[in-house]
């Protein structure tokens, strides 16, 4: 093999690596990615039953209702639209109403978000960027930036 | 005063690293070798200094100074002595003290015991070594100064987060930052060779140790971060794909390939390119991930409360170091003469597979990582790329690479016969074989992946000892010279037996963790009893107790087998006084190398109360898996051959020659 | 003093750092590079040695990679060679020696007279807490006093010591908890008993209630004839609404007393209240409707005075008798209207510390607050 030939051998092998790995990157972007949804979009967007999305909000005042095993029920709200949602196992340390929450899951046909995951920031003070900036959208962000960070 | 003392001393510092960034470099440039000189002793300085500013923080910390704002931020005259001096780094202020000396401790190392570089390289490298130092102490001084004093001080602090107050945190940061740093030091000797214009094996030899010290570190730090988020978090897992996990993870996949790279840049002088671009890819990774964390771009567990400036700040610096590095890099990397040759299939070809996966798999991950904060960004859409992804594409491209992994070793530098390798490699492969085979006996066939990764696993261990055994031909020459020869190894060869050895042990507890984990959530009242994997769980009761600064629920468990007591579990939930923030710690009973874990949810009253139990089997194998890394980094630095071309020896050398003109 | 020694030295050891290298004169052998080149290759040529020894790699390898590793060194030693011979410029090494001593400690004591605050001496909390008591804040005593309890519980005259402060520092229910550790451990004293109602009274904005109603009768069980708990428990009996009942009580309370006392009266005042059937007493106190009419016919600078006047006598009563949120909230929010955004900052940070207990009551001033363009801590 000449130099040339073991040279165009390096980069053809380099570049069909490198070709896979990327094949695999945008499919998985296609497909393996969640967007994330404010109440109002899933009520006004009819987000397809079946698709992950990824839900936040503030969890509404006096929604939340514990049944045996670990299941919990609650609404989240924009303050313009709700939408229930049911999560079994273990909510985390700072989950409270009137708190932001980000949930993850998908909705069922009667309208009910399933979560799989929910998280609440180990903060306080906090709301979750991406429920912050949706209820900015909203106008009902008042907090301004101190109590966004 | 010693607090302002302390303050005096960094700012001595910064002033200390301009004249670091300048003199020596210029005495390379013209050769004037008591300008160059300057390098190691003011190396030296700058540590002591910036050691002084750090005990004098620390002070402030044990004695509750809350005329530090720092301190009144983020500490309690309650906390336990031992939380106050690792509070020290649990907040921006104080971590990014500790990054910069560990990054000036770096500089000192060489400085000291740089003996074996020639004058210039380690002249230059520590002129660039200052100007990182000088960018990050001025960012320390100008927006996240630790020594900003309050004159009328309130008498008691904030408190530390509580998630923070965990022997975790004593240990997690300053490893990751002595991994996560160390690499600011391969990165200066790449822009010092390049400056320099000598890229060649000894310039790569002379870089290995400093590159295996900080990988062995990066490996332990990332390894304790995932422990500690495992049993401190309450979640059970022990990786989230969370955009910071990514950020030390990214700088170790670079780190990995550097690593190799420079091997083959040592031995062949081949690959001198794209080593060298590694390096400076690797510290900007770092800085990178500095600049995510401390942004407040990402949201996350691990972030700290964050301030614009401060990101605009690490941003600048960012651009700065990775655009005027690759500037460099662009204009001086054709000049770099060409290395030798190599067939494909020979330890070079081995070595570049290598790297070619692991960038791959850099760049998979740096895209699941950054792609959202990109599309935010430009299109203001949210999404979130998370284990999915990333199981999508790390995984697949991990897969080949483990495969391969038994052939390095094994095959010859520039022509290797695949054939011989595969002959040295039959009975690893067999037992792989064997061992997957038993897997699927033993579970069926509906589970499919768990019982190939087992045999990648064990593929992957039993190719690493293989290596050893048929290095030494122990069955030829029998034990008795077999084990002499063992012995006489040289450190790197043991370095790389324990290291694939060590990637093992983390497939096969990250396999089977995955797989075969059992999970039971479940509302328990007193007297309840949950059967998981042959346990049986009981439910006993829960009571509130008392700690230094928190107060927690209690709840209390029996474990049995089959009837007999195997041990009692006490998971809380927490609140800590101060900041009244809730922290759940779990309980967690380890059986062999695998874990029962316990974790207390919601209190719903009349003595019920939400449990996660886990079986989780041989998971604790992921992290000594990391741990087996290290050490094997720790053999190849102990490997004598690096210290080549150390003074001392050669001092003693009577036909040393003394000053050659 | 010692400070600035301390630093000069410390300035002078970094400035040796620069210097010591500069002066030498000597040439070290470390600075010819090809030492350090072929150090590597003489190892990599050993190295090579080894393996052949150990079979490990057969004749010919070993042959071609002596070559390689000859080539490297030669051109190592080549490179030296071509190399310029190293200078010794007088002017570089006069340029380096000035910024040593003069640049680095002149920047360094500018930056630092910009950032630090050399005169604040350091404050460890334990020095703080131990140091004499006179010229401390209350706070500081308080947190001395607490320190002490939090070790000794059982020192009930600690405990009686620092209730009343408690109460003039407008915590209440520490002060009432505080009584209530003294009066556990040392027995029960008139003077603790009705010192305790009367702050758990304070706590409830003026309301008696079960509680402090039981500490006042057990007072008044110990020395019947002491008026404050009387006068305590006649204003309960009003509070109730037991009309007859409390007229009887006051009545019994002022029969005989010293007429020139403090209390006689508010006693008074109280007494013609429930006989004379005067508007309820219990609704927050405001201007009456008289005043706003007269503020109405007011100039606008007297309306200001007017205003200013009774915003301030609003502080004032706030603040030394406390007050329910609706009323901070108002003082605040007078503040802001007469545009003294420094007072309401005032006022709201003193709302919430007198309400720093109740988590509730927080939320609704800090809600108000934030109305209002404020920004709560």
């Amino acid at each position: 093999m000449t130099r040339k030939q073991r040279r165009l051998m390096f980069i053809g092998s380099a570049g069909a690596v490198l070709a896979v790995a990327l094949g695999l990157i945008l499919f998985a972007l296609n497909d393996q990615i969640v967007f994330f949804q404010s109440p109002s979009d899933i009520v006004t967007q009819s987000v397809p039953p079946g698709q992950r999305i990824r839900l936040g909000g503030l969890v509404e005042e006096g929604s939340v209702i514990r049944s045996d095993n670990a299941e919990v029920s609650f609404r989240v709200t924009d303050l313009e639209n709700t939408v229930a949602v049911t999560y079994k196992g273990i909510l985390p340390d700072l989950f409270r109403e009137g708190q932001g929450v980000v949930t993850e899951g998908v909705i069922n046909p009667s309208g009910v978000f399933v979560a799989d995951s929910v998280l609440a920031k180990h903060d306080e003070n906090y709301v979750p960027k991406e429920v912050a900036d949706a209820l900015k959208d909203q106008g009902h962000w008042q907090g301004g930036e101190s109590a966004a960070n | 005063m010693v607090i302002e003392f302390g303050h005096y001393a960094l700012v001595l510092a910064f002033a200390l690293t301009l004249v670091q960034s300048v003199l020596p470099i210029w005495g390379a440039l013209i050769k004037d070798e008591r300008l160059m000189a300057v390098a190691p002793p003011v190396s030296v300085t700058l540590f002591v200094l910036v050691l002084l500013s750090f005990v004098a923080l620390t002070g402030a910390y044990l004695n509750s100074d809350f005329s530090v704002l720092n301190v009144l931020e983020n500490s309690h005259s309650a906390k336990p002595l031992l939380y106050k001096f690792t509070g020290v780094w649990g907040n921006h202020e104080g971590s990014m003290l500790l990054w910069v000396l560990i990054l000036v401790f770096f500089g000192a190392l060489v400085g000291a015991f740089g003996r074996n570089l020639p004058a210039d390289l380690r002249a230059v490298t520590l002129s660039v070594q200052g100007w990182v130092s000088a960018g990050f102490i001025l960012f320390l001084l100008a927006t996240s100064n630790p020594f900003t004093r309050v004159a009328n001080p309130p008498l008691e602090g904030a408190d530390l987060n509580p998630i923070l107050q965990d022997i975790g945190l004593a240990i997690h940061p300053p490893l990751l930052y002595v991994g996560y740093v160390g690499f600011s030091i391969t990165f200066s000797f790449a822009v010092a060779a390049l400056i320099l214009g000598r890229t060649d094996a000894a310039w790569a030899r002379w870089v290995r140790p400093w590159t295996l010290l900080a990988w062995g570190f990066l490996t332990l730090g990332i390894a304790m971060g995932s422990y500690w988020a495992y049993y401190e978090l309450g979640w059970g897992g022990w990786w989230f794909w969370d955009p910071v996990e990514n950020a030390s993870f990214m700088p170790w996949l670079a780190g990995t390939a550097l690593l190799h790279s420079a091997i083959v840049m040592e031995k062949r002088e081949a690959l001198k390119v794209w080593t060298v671009l590694l390096a400076i890819f690797t510290f900007s990774l770092s800085l990178l991930g500095t600049f995510l964390v401390r942004s407040g771009v990402l949201t996350s567990v691990h972030a700290f409360a964050t301030d614009p400036a401060r990101g605009v700040f690490i941003l600048g610096l960012l651009c700065f170091f990775i655009g005027g590095s690759l500037t460099l890099y662009a204009w001086r990397a054709s000049t770099l003469k060409q290395g030798g040759l190599f067939a494909p299939i020979s330890r070079e070809g081995g070595l570049v597979l290598n790297n070619l996966f692991l960038t791959a798999a850099c760049a998979a991950v740096f895209v699941g990582t950054l792609y959202p904060l990109v599309l935010d960004a430009v299109t203001g859409e949210k999404i979130s790329v998370g284990a999915p992804f990333f199981n999508l594409t790390f995984g697949p491209l991990m897969v080949p690479l483990l495969l391969a992994l038994p052939f390095g070793p094994v095959l010859s530098w520039k022509r290797g016969d695949l054939a011989a390798a595969c002959q040295r490699l039959y009975a690893a492969f067999g037992l792989a074989l064997v061992l997957a085979l038993v897997a699927f006996w033993a579970w069926g066939m509906e589970m499919v992946l768990a019982p190939l990764g087992v045999g990648l696993a064990v593929w992957v261990m039993a190719g690493s000892v293989s290596e050893i055994v048929t290095r030494v031909k122990f069955f030829e020459i029998g034990p008795k010279r077999g084990f002499a020869r063992l012995v006489g190894l040289p450190g790197s060869a043991w370095g790389t037996a324990f290291a694939h050895f060590g990637i093992g042990v983390t497939v096969l507890g990250i396999v089977t963790a995955s797989a075969f984990q059992e999970e039971h959530v479940r509302t328990m009242r007193p007297g309840d009893t949950v059967d998981l994997s042959g346990y049986e769980i009981t439910f006993d009761g829960a009571a509130p107790r008392r700690g230094p600064n928190y107060t927690e629920e209690v709840g209390h468990f029996t474990i049995r087998q089959g009837g007999a007591m195997v041990t009692e579990l006490d998971p809380s939930k927490r609140i800590y006084t101060a900041r009244q923030m809730p922290t759940t710690e779990a309980a967690i009973h380890t059986v062999g190398f695998s874990q029962l874990y316990l974790s207390l949810g919601e209190s719903r009253g009349d003595g019920a109360v939400d449990v996660r139990v886990y079986f989780k089997p041989f998971i604790t194998l992921i992290w000594i898996g990391c741990v087996i890394m290290a050490f094997g980094a720790a053999c190849s630095m102990a490997d004598r051959r690096l210290r080549v071309g150390a003074p001392k020896p050669a001092r003693k050398r009577p036909s040393a020659p003394v000053a050659a003109e | 003093m010692i400070f600035w020694i301390l630093i000069a030295g410390l300035t002078a050891v970094a400035a040796l750092s620069v210097l010591v290298p500069l002066s030498r004169t000597r040439r070290l052998p470390e600075t010819v590079a090809s030492q350090a080149d072929e150090a590597v290759y003489r190892e990599q040529l050993n190295a090579i040695e080894t393996e052949l020894e150990r079979g490990l790699i057969d004749a010919d390898t070993a042959e071609a990679a002596r070559t390689e590793i000859a080539r490297r060194l030669l051109a190592a030693h080549e490179r030296v060679k071509a190399a310029p011979g190293a200078s010794r410029p007088k002017t570089g090494l006069k340029l380096a020696q000035a910024v040593a001593v003069l640049a680095l400690p002149a920047v360094t004591f500018g930056l630092y007279l910009l950032l630090g605050t050399p005169d604040l001496p350091d404050q460890p909390l334990h020095a703080r807490l131990t140091a004499p008591a006179e010229g401390q804040s209350v706070d500081v005593l308080v947190a001395r006093v607490e320190r002490h309890l939090a070790d000794n519980p059982e020192d009930g005259q600690g405990w009686a010591v620092v209730a009343p402060v408690y109460l003039s520092l407008g915590q209440p229910r520490a002060s009432a908890k505080a009584y209530a550790n003294a009066i556990r451990i040392l027995g029960p004293k008139q003077e603790w008993l009705t010192d305790m109602g009367e702050a758990l009274a304070i706590a409830e904005q003026g309301l008696v209630t079960a509680e402090a109603q039981r500490a006042f009768e057990q007072a008044v069980a110990l020395e019947p004839s002491a008026v404050k708990p009387r006068f305590f428990l006649a204003i309960a009996l009003g509070q109730e609404g037991r009309k007859v009942d409390a007229i009887a009580a006051w009545e019994a309370l002022l029969d005989g007393a010293d007429p020139t006392a403090a209390w006689v009266g508010a006693a008074r005042q109280e007494l013609a209240r429930l006989t004379g059937e005067t508007p309820n007493m219990t609704a927050p106190r405001g201007p009456s409707q008289e005043d706003i009419a007269a503020a109405a016919d007011m100039s606008r600078d007297d309306q200001q005075a007017m205003i200013r006047g009774m915003v301030s006598g609003l502080a004032e009563r706030l603040t030394t008798e406390g007050g329910s949120v609706e009323e901070w909230n108002r003082l605040i929010r007078a503040y802001m209207v007469l545009g003294d955004k420094a007072e309401a900052e005032k006022a709201l940070a003193s709302a919430q510390a007198a309400f720093a207990e109740n988590q509730n009551d927080l939320s609704r001033i800090k809600d108000a607050a934030r109305q209002l363009g404020l920004s709560g801590s």
